[in-house]
C-alpha cells in the first residue's frame, strides 16, 4: 500500500510543475500603458491585472510552455506562448472595425482605417453575434446598405440607390467568382452564394469600384471568401430550425442544414466540401390591390391585382360590341349600352399559380495544391452548384423552380500574383412567369376572345334587364366566368402543368434558358519589387454564350456569343511617414459592342493625429457599367410591350407578324404585316405623345421617338471621408458622395405603326388611330441628368463595460427633374434616411451573449417594371441570445428577426415579411 | 370616335410611363375630399317645374322607378352635398304606371323590353286620381302639363277631370282644389327651380299636328303661359334654370319605324294599283284644270311596287280637292316621319268585314300617326320661335340650358358621357325610353348631369364634381319589379 502511494508521489512528482513567473508590461500600438489590462494563463482561472503603469507579473505553477492571453476593453486580446520564466512586454492591438484589415478596396490587405473607398466588414464575429437568420441578412444592419426581400430566398442588396431586385449595378464575388446568373446579369443573393459555416469574411464596398473590378461594380460590390482548407479544418456545421409568421402564409416552419468539412491531407494537399439546405415557405405575396391603384375608382371590372395573374389581359368591350353588331351577333345599336371600358378577364391568385414552398440546395467542393513547400504557391479548383425554388420578381413575377447554377474555377495564387478562370453556367429549370402561365390557362380554358363576346352579351342582357352597369358588369363577369377551371381543380392543374412545360408565350410561360460566361481574371502586385510605390497590374476577360432557344433572348438560330476585357493598373504612393497616401487606379475595359472605357480613380488619404487617428479622404472616381445581356439581347414578349434589346442586329432578329385592323385593310394594308424590332428604333413615337394624341385626337401632338441603340452608362463620384478613433472605444467613419449619371441606361417605351412611316402626317397616323401598332420596351440612354448625392455616418462604442453599441444614419438623396423628363423612370428605390442601431454583448455572463438590432428607413417609391409603389417609412427589430458551449465546441443561438410582427415590404409587389423565430446549433465553427 | 378607345388602351401604358404621383385615371369619379359648394346659388329648398320631362316620365307612363329616377331628383341628390334640403316627388302607387280615375283606366301601365319589343307590363294599375295626396312637392311637374296649365287655378280639381280641364296626376297631389301648379310651387317658397316650359311641342307631335288642345300659335297658348310663370317666378325666387323646348320630331318616337314600311309582292302591288287608277286619274285631271299643280299632283299619284312601299296617308296640308270627290291621300315620303305608336295599326284591318280596308294601304294612317314634312316645318319654325322667347324670358341671372340641344347632339353625333356613347336608338341607344321621346333613368342622368354644368357655370358651383355616374342608373325596368 505505501508503496502504491510512493510510486504515485513520485509519479507525480515527476509531472510536478515547475514553477514559472512572467512579467512585463502591457501597452497599445503607441506605447501607451494599458493599466488595468488583465492577464490570465490560458487554460486556468489564475490571473492578474497590470498595474498603473501596465505591468504585470504572474506567477504559476506550470510547466512550459503554456499560454498567457492579454486582454484590455477596446483591444484584441493577444495571446503568448510561454516557454520559461521570463518578461513578456505585450502589445495590445486596438480592436475595433476600423481596425480590421480588408483586402477589396484596393485589392491588397490594409486596415478599413486607412482603406481609400468606403468599406464595410461582416467577419466571423459579427456572422456569430448577428441578430438576422443568416449571414447574409445580418448585412442590412452596415450603414449604407438596403436589402431589398424578393422572397424568403432571394435577397438583393442595394447600395446608393438604383435597384430593382434585378441590381445590375452591383457586382458579387464568391471566391473572386462573380455569382449573376449569366442570363439575368445579376447576382441571385445567395440563393446560389454560400455555405454560412464556409464564411470566412465578407466585404463590402458601398460605391462604384469600377476602377478594380470593371464594369457593373458601379454602385457597389460585395466579395465573400470562404475558408481555406489549410487554414480551417474539420467538420463544422450548422443546423437552424424555426418558424415563419406571416399573415398571409401562416406559421410555417423551415429548416436550414449547413456542413462543411475541410482536411489537410500533407503541407500540400487539402480539400473542402460544403453542402447546405435549406426548407422552408415562401413570404407569401397575395395582394388583390390594383396595381395602378384604381381599384377605387374602376370597380372590380378592371383591375389588374398586383398578385393576381391572367387579368392583364383586357379589353375595351366597346369595341367588342361593335365588332359583335358588325356580325350580327347583337342588335344594331346596342354597342350604345356597352361602356367604353377597359374589361379585365378574371384571373388567378399568385398561391394558385405556385407552390409556396422555398428551398436552397448548394454545395461545392474544392481541391488545394501547394506544390513548393515553404512557399504560398496555390493551386486550386473549386466547383459550386446550387439550386433552388424560390419567386422571383422582374417585370413580370417567376416562378424558380430547379433554377440551376454551376461554376467551376481554376485558381492559382502567390504571394504576389494570382490568375483564376472560371465558368458560370445557368440553367432555368422549370422556371415559368407565373403572369403568362395565368394568362394560358385562361386561354386553354376559353380564348379571349369568346369570353370577352359572352361578356358583352351580358353586359346588354343585364342593361335591357333592368341593371345598372355595376351590376351588368357583375352578371357578365358570372356568364364569362362559367365553367371556369377553378384552382386546385383537375382541369386546372392539368393544364397549368402543361402550360408552364411549354416555353412558346404565348401558349405557355416556360422559361428555357442555358447560358454560361468564361471570365479570366489575372493581377500581379509589384509591391515587393520597388520600393518607392506599390504599383498592381491586372485584367480581365469575359465571353457570354446566351442561350435561351429564342425564349428570352434573340438566340432562335443559336446561342449569342460576345466578350468583354478589361486591363486596369493601380499605383500607391505612401509619404511623410505612411500619414499621406496617394492612390491612383485606372482601368480600361472594351466590350464587343462598345468602344472603350476608361475608368480612373483617384484618392488622396491624410492621417492625423498624434496616434495616427485620424483619417481624411478625397477620391475622385469613375465607373461605368456596360449595358446587360437583357440590354443587348432580349426579345421578349412580356404582356404589356415587347421588350427588344439594342445590341447591333438584335432588334432585327425579333420579327413578328401582326393582323392588322378591318380600318386599316380599308387603307389597302394587307391583313397581316410583318416587323421587327428595328421599328422600335426607326419607326416609332414616344408613349406620352401617343397618349396626348389620343386624349386630344390632335396628330401634331405625335412626337417621332428618337431611340438610339443603347451605349455604356457613366458617372463620376466625388467622396469626402473622414475615419476616426476617438477615443479607445469610440470610433466615427464618415462619408458624403455626390454621383453624377451620363447615359443612364433605361428603356423607352415606344409604339410602332404597323404601317406608314413616323412623321408622315398620314398613313402612320391612321395606324395610331386604328390601334394598328406595337408597343416596344426599347433599350436606350437617357439625356436626362441624373445626380445623386449621400451622407453616411457611423459610429460604434463600448458602454458599460463591454457592451457593444454601433449605430449609423444613411442619407439617401436623388437630384432629378421628373417634369423635364416625363418618360424617365430612375429605379431610384431607396429611402432617404435610414438610421441603423446595434448593441450586444458578446459576454454578458461566461459563454453567455446576446445582440439586437434595430433598424429605421423613411418612406420611398419603389420603381419597377413590375410596378410602383410607396413603401412605408418602417421599424424593424431583430434580437438573438447565444449560449456556447466550449466542452461540445459549439454555439446555441436563438433568436427573431421582425420582432413585434409588424409586417413590412421592401418592395412593391412582394410578399409581406413577417416574423421569423429560430434556433440554431453551429459546431466547430471557430 | 375611335381616338377615345385608343385613349383607353394606351392607359395601359401609364403602367410603363407614369409618374410618381398616380393621377386618378377617371376624372368623373368623385374625390371624396373634394368638397361640393353651391356657388352663388342657394339649393336649401329646390322645386321642379314642368311636364313629363320633369315629371320622370318613362317607357311610356309614369311609375315610381321612373320617378324615383327623374333629372330633378337626381340633381337634387347632388344639390344635397351643397346645401339642399329634402326633395319630395309625388309619387304614383306603384311600378306599373298608368292612372285611374274613379276606377277607369286614363293611362295605361309603362311598357317593358321583352326581347324583341316595347311590351305593356303585367299587373294592375293601382294609382288613383281621386285619391289625393296632397302637396305641395318638391317637384311640381307632370305629365302632359302644358304651358298655360302651369298658371291655370283649378287644374287640379277632381271635378274638371271628367271635361278634361284637370289633369289627374295635379289632381292627386294638388295643395287644393283651386290650386295652380305655380301656386304651389311658390307656396314652398323656393330658392332654386327648374323649369322646363311644357309639354306643348311632344303633344302637338305626338298627336300628329294641329289639334285643338295645343296651339303652338296662339297668343293665349304657350306664350303667355311660360311668360306667366317665368315672370312670377323671377320675382320671388332667388335663382333657377330654365330649359328650352327639344324637337320631338327629332327623337326615336318618329325615327324608328321607316316612312316606307309597307311590304307587298308584285301580286298585290298590282291590284292596289288597279284600285288606285281612279284617283290617280282624278289628280291628272284637277292639274288639267290647274286645281292644282302638276308637282301636287305627282306627290299625290299613288304607286305600289313589290317590296317596301311608303304609307297611305291623310295630308290636311294638300289641297281640298273634295269637290272632286278626291279626299287628301298620298303616300308618305323620305320627309314624312312615323309615330313609333302607329306602327301597330299599319296593316291592320279594322273592319273585319272587309279585308281590302287596310290601315296605311287602303285606309290612310290616323293623323297622328305620322308627322308629315309640313307639319316637321310647322313644329320646327314654331319651335325656333317659342326657344327665342323663352330664351327671352329666362329671369335675370337665372340659367338657360340647352335641352333641345342636348336632344339635337343625340339624333346626330350621339353623346360620350361616363364611358357611353349614348346614341337616339329605341331600345339599344340608352337614352330615349319605350316611348321614343322621353328619356331612360340614365337618360335623366346625362339630362341632369349636363344641366348641372350649366347651373355650375352660371352660378360658379361645382355639382358636376360630385362625380354622378350615368352608368349608375338602368336604360331599362323590366316587368314586375
Amino acid at each position: 500500500m505505501r508503496t502504491i502511494l510512493k510510486i504515485l508521489i513520485m509519479l507525480v512528482g515527476v509531472f510536478t510543475y515547475a514553477q514559472t513567473t512572467v512579467s512585463g508590461s502591457i501597452t497599445d500600438q503607441n506605447n501607451q500603458p494599458l493599466s488595468g489590462a488583465t492577464v490570465i494563463v490560458v487554460g486556468t482561472s489564475s490571473g492578474v491585472a497590470a498595474d498603473f503603469d501596465g505591468n504585470y507579473s504572474i506567477t504559476v505553477d506550470m510547466d512550459t510552455p503554456f499560454s498567457i492571453e492579454a486582454s484590455s476593453v477596446g483591444f484584441k486580446p493577444a495571446t503568448v506562448e510561454v516557454s520559461g520564466s521570463s518578461t513578456i512586454n505585450i502589445v495590445l492591438q486596438d480592436d475595433s472595425a476600423l481596425d480590421e484589415v480588408v483586402v477589396s478596396a484596393s485589392r491588397t490587405p490594409q486596415r478599413v482605417f486607412e482603406s481609400p473607398v468606403t468599406i464595410e466588414r461582416f467577419g466571423t464575429k459579427d456572422i456569430r453575434t448577428t441578430a438576422s437568420a443568416d449571414f447574409y441578412d445580418g448585412l442590412e444592419n452596415l450603414k449604407g446598405v438596403d436589402i431589398n426581400v424578393n422572397s424568403f430566398t432571394f435577397k438583393s442588396i442595394n447600395t446608393r440607390g438604383f435597384a430593382t431586385f434585378a441590381n445590375t449595378r452591383f457586382v458579387q464575388l464568391v471566391d473572386g467568382m462573380d455569382n449573376s446568373a449569366p442570363a439575368l446579369n445579376f447576382p441571385l443573393g445567395n440563393l446560389l452564394g454560400m455555405t454560412e459555416v464556409d464564411v470566412l469574411d465578407v466585404e463590402l464596398v458601398p460605391g462604384t469600384s469600377s476602377a478594380l473590378y470593371g464594369a457593373n461594380a458601379f454602385n457597389g460590390i460585395l466579395l465573400m471568401r470562404s475558408k481555406n482548407p489549410f487554414d480551417h479544418q474539420g467538420i463544422s456545421g450548422q443546423y437552424k430550425r424555426g418558424v415563419t409568421v406571416q399573415d398571409a402564409a401562416g406559421t410555417n416552419e423551415f429548416q436550414d442544414i449547413q456542413i462543411r468539412w475541410g482536411h489537410k491531407f500533407s503541407d500540400k494537399l487539402a480539400m473542402k466540401v460544403n453542402f447546405g439546405f435549406l426548407t422552408g415557405t415562401d413570404w407569401i405575396a397575395n395582394s388583390e390591390e390594383d396595381k395602378l391603384n384604381r381599384a377605387v375608382f374602376a370597380g372590380v371590372y378592371n383591375k389588374d391585382g398586383i398578385n393576381i395573374y391572367g387579368d392583364e389581359v383586357q379589353t375595351n368591350i366597346y369595341g367588342v360590341a361593335q365588332q359583335m353588331v358588325g356580325l350580327g351577333l347583337l342588335p344594331a345599336g346596342a354597342e350604345a349600352l356597352v361602356p367604353s371600358t377597359n374589361v379585365s378577364r378574371t384571373g388567378y391568385n399568385e398561391t394558385d399559380m405556385a407552390e409556396p414552398d422555398a428551398t436552397s440546395k448548394k454545395a461545392d467542393w474544392g481541391v488545394y495544391y501547394r506544390p513548393i513547400e515553404g512557399s504560398n504557391l496555390e493551386i486550386s479548383y473549386v466547383g459550386k452548384w446550387g439550386t433552388g425554388k424560390t419567386l422571383y420578381q422582374g417585370i413580370n413575377r417567376y416562378a424558380i423552380k430547379n433554377f440551376l447554377m454551376t461554376q467551376h474555377k481554376l485558381e492559382v495564387t502567390n504571394d504576389n500574383w494570382f490568375a483564376r478562370a472560371y465558368v458560370v453556367e445557368d440553367d432555368a429549370g422549370d422556371s415559368y412567369d407565373m403572369t403568362f402561365a395565368a394568362i394560358n390557362v385562361n386561354r386553354r380554358w376559353k380564348p379571349d376572345l369568346n369570353w370577352f363576346a359572352e361578356y358583352v352579351g351580358a353586359i346588354v342582357n343585364g342593361t335591357l334587364g333592368g341593371m345598372t352597369i355595376d351590376q351588368a358588369h357583375v352578371l357578365a363577369r358570372q356568364t364569362a366566368d362559367t365553367g371556369r377551371w377553378l384552382p386546385g381543380s383537375p382541369e386546372f392543374n392539368a393544364n397549368l402543368a402543361e402550360v408552364i412545360q411549354d416555353p412558346d408565350l404565348t401558349t405557355g410561360a416556360r422559361f428555357t434558358d442555358n447560358s454560361k460566361f468564361y471570365h479570366l481574371d489575372y493581377n500581379y502586385n509589384f509591391g515587393h519589387m520597388w520600393d518607392w510605390a506599390e504599383v498592381q497590374v491586372g485584367g480581365s476577360a469575359r465571353r457570354y454564350s446566351l442561350n435561351s432557344g429564342g425564349t428570352i433572348f434573340t438566340d432562335v438560330d443559336g446561342p449569342i456569343e460576345y466578350q468583354e476585357t478589361g486591363f486596369y493598373t493601380q499605383v500607391v504612393k505612401s509619404m511623410m511617414d505612411d500619414r499621406l497616401v496617394v492612390t491612383g487606379a485606372m482601368r480600361y475595359d472594351k466590350s464587343e459592342y462598345f468602344d472603350g472605357q476608361f475608368s480612373p480613380r483617384a484618392v488622396l488619404s491624410y492621417t492625423a493625429g498624434e496616434y495616427k487617428n485620424l483619417n481624411f479622404r478625397v477620391s475622385y472616381q469613375t465607373g461605368f457599367r456596360t449595358p446587360t445581356t437583357q440590354d443587348l439581347f432580349i426579345g421578349l414578349d412580356a404582356g404589356q410591350a415587347r421588350l427588344v434589346g439594342s445590341a447591333a442586329g438584335n432588334p432585327e432578329r425579333y420579327v413578328r407578324d401582326y393582323a392588322v385592323s378591318t380600318a386599316g385593310q380599308a387603307l389597302g394594308i394587307p391583313a397581316t404585316v410583318t416587323i421587327s424590332g428595328a421599328s422600335a428604333y426607326n419607326n416609332a413615337y414616344e408613349a406620352s405623345s401617343v397618349q396626348a394624341f389620343a386624349a386630344a385626337g390632335d396628330p401634331s401632338l405625335l412626337r417621332v421617338a428618337e431611340v438610339d441603340y443603347v451605349k455604356p452608362e457613366q458617372m463620376q463620384s466625388m467622396e469626402f471621408g473622414f475615419r476616426g478613433k476617438l477615443s479607445r472605444t469610440f470610433t466615427v467613419d464618415a462619408a458624403v458622395y455626390r454621383n453624377d449619371f451620363q447615359d443612364f441606361i433605361n428603356t423607352q417605351v415606344v409604339l410602332s405603326p404597323l404601317y406608314g412611316e413616323v412623321g408622315d402626317g398620314g398613313l402612320s397616323v391612321l395606324a395610331m388611330a386604328n390601334q394598328d401598332f406595337e408597343t416596344w420596351s426599347s433599350y436606350t440612354n437617357s439625356p436626362a441628368e441624373i445626380s445623386s448625392w449621400g451622407i453616411s455616418i457611423g459610429m460604434a462604442t463600448k458602454i458599460f463595460g463591454n457592451f457593444d453599441l454601433s449605430g449609423s444614419y444613411t442619407k439617401a438623396k436623388l437630384e432629378f427633374e421628373q417634369d423635364l423628363y416625363p418618360d424617365f423612370r430612375t429605379n431610384w428605390n431607396t429611402p432617404e434616411h435610414k438610421f441603423k442601431a446595434q448593441f450586444g454583448n458578446t459576454e454578458l455572463f461566461k459563454n453567455f451573449g446576446f445582440n439586437v438590432a434595430w433598424r429605421y428607413w423613411s418612406e420611398y417609391l419603389w420603381q419597377a417594371s413590375f410596378g410602383d409603389g410607396m413603401v412605408p417609412e418602417t421599424h424593424v427589430i431583430d434580437a438573438q441570445f447565444n449560449l456556447t458551449v466550449p466542452k461540445w465546441k459549439s454555439t446555441i443561438k436563438v433568436g427573431a428577426t421582425n420582432l413585434g410582427g409588424d409586417e413590412y415590404f421592401t418592395a412593391f409587389g412582394s410578399g409581406f415579411i413577417g416574423t421569423q423565430y429560430y434556433i440554431s446549433w453551429t459546431a466547430n465553427n471557430f | 370616335m375611335k381616338i377615345k378607345y385608343l385613349l383607353l388602351s394606351v392607359f395601359m401604358l401609364a403602367l410603363w410611363s407614369c409618374e410618381t404621383d398616380m393621377e386618378n385615371p377617371d376624372a368623373n369619379y368623385p374625390d371624396p375630399y373634394l368638397e361640393i359648394d353651391s356657388g352663388d346659388a342657394d339649393f336649401s329648398t329646390y322645386v321642379s317645374m314642368g311636364g313629363g320631362l320633369a315629371a320622370g316620365w318613362s317607357d311610356g307612363s309614369l311609375f315610381m322607378a321612373g320617378q324615383m329616377n327623374s333629372f330633378p331628383n337626381i340633381m337634387a341628390g347632388v344639390m344635397s352635398m351643397a346645401g339642399g334640403g329634402e326633395f319630395t316627388q309625388p309619387y304614383v302607387s306603384d311600378n306599373v304606371g298608368g292612372i285611374l280615375i274613379g276606377g277607369t283606366e286614363f293611362w295605361g301601365e309603362r311598357q317593358y323590353f321583352d326581347g324583341a319589343g316595347p311590351s305593356g307590363v303585367s299587373g294592375n294599375i293601382t294609382t288613383e286620381a281621386t285619391s289625393t295626396i296632397p302637396g305641395p312637392y318638391n317637384n311640381m311637374a307632370f305629365p302632359f302639363v302644358n304651358a298655360i296649365h302651369m298658371v291655370a287655378p283649378g287644374y287640379g280639381n277632381a271635378a274638371g277631370l271628367a271635361q278634361g280641364l284637370a289633369n289627374p296626376w295635379y289632381v292627386r297631389a294638388a295643395s287644393s282644389g283651386n290650386a295652380s301648379i305655380l301656386g304651389d310651387a311658390l307656396a314652398q317658397q323656393p330658392t332654386f327651380v327648374s323649369v322646363i316650359p311644357g309639354d306643348d311641342f311632344s303633344a302637338w307631335a305626338l298627336f300628329g299636328g294641329p289639334t285643338p288642345e295645343v296651339d303652338l300659335t296662339s297668343a293665349t297658348g304657350m306664350f303667355t303661359g311660360v311668360g306667366a310663370t317665368l315672370q312670377t317666378l323671377g320675382a320671388s325666387v332667388p335663382g333657377g334654370v330654365v330649359t328650352n323646348l327639344p324637337d320631338p320630331s327629332n327623337t326615336a318616337t318618329f325615327n324608328t319605324v321607316p316612312y316606307n314600311s309597307i311590304p307587298l309582292d308584285q301580286a298585290t302591288a298590282d291590284m292596289l294599283n288597279g284600285a288606285f287608277l281612279a284617283y290617280n286619274g282624278g289628280l291628272v285631271a284637277a292639274a288639267a284644270f290647274g286645281l292644282i299643280t302638276a308637282d301636287e299632283a305627282a306627290s299625290r299619284t299613288i304607286v305600289w311596287a313589290a317590296g317596301n312601299n311608303p304609307i297611305l296617308m291623310q295630308d290636311e296640308y294638300l289641297t281640298d280637292l273634295s269637290a272632286l270627290g278626291l279626299p287628301a291621300f298620298r303616300q308618305t315620303t323620305a320627309e314624312d316621319k312615323v309615330n313609333l305608336f302607329a306602327a301597330p295599326f299599319l296593316g291592320q284591318t279594322p273592319d273585319p268585314s272587309n279585308p281590302m280596308g287596310i290601315i296605311g294601304i287602303t285606309i290612310p294612317a290616323n293623323d297622328f300617326a305620322i308627322l308629315s314634312s309640313d307639319e316637321i316645318a310647322t313644329l320646327q319654325s314654331q319651335l325656333a320661335t317659342a326657344n327665342g322667347a323663352i330664351a327671352g324670358l329666362v329671369p335675370s341671372g337665372w340659367a338657360l340650358f340647352d335641352l333641345h340641344g342636348l336632344y339635337n347632339e343625340i339624333a346626330s353625333t350621339g353623346v360620350y358621357e361616363d364611358e357611353f356613347n349614348m346614341t337616339g336608338d329605341l331600345v339599344f341607344g340608352g337614352f330615349f325610353g319605350l316611348d321614343g321621346y322621353f328619356p331612360t333613368s340614365r337618360g335623366y342622368a346625362l339630362v341632369a348631369k349636363r344641366m348641372m354644368e350649366a347651373i355650375d357655370a352660371n352660378y360658379g358651383s361645382n355639382l358636376s364634381d360630385a362625380g354622378l355616374d350615368i352608368g349608375d342608373y338602368p336604360t331599362n325596368f323590366p316587368d314586375g319589379i
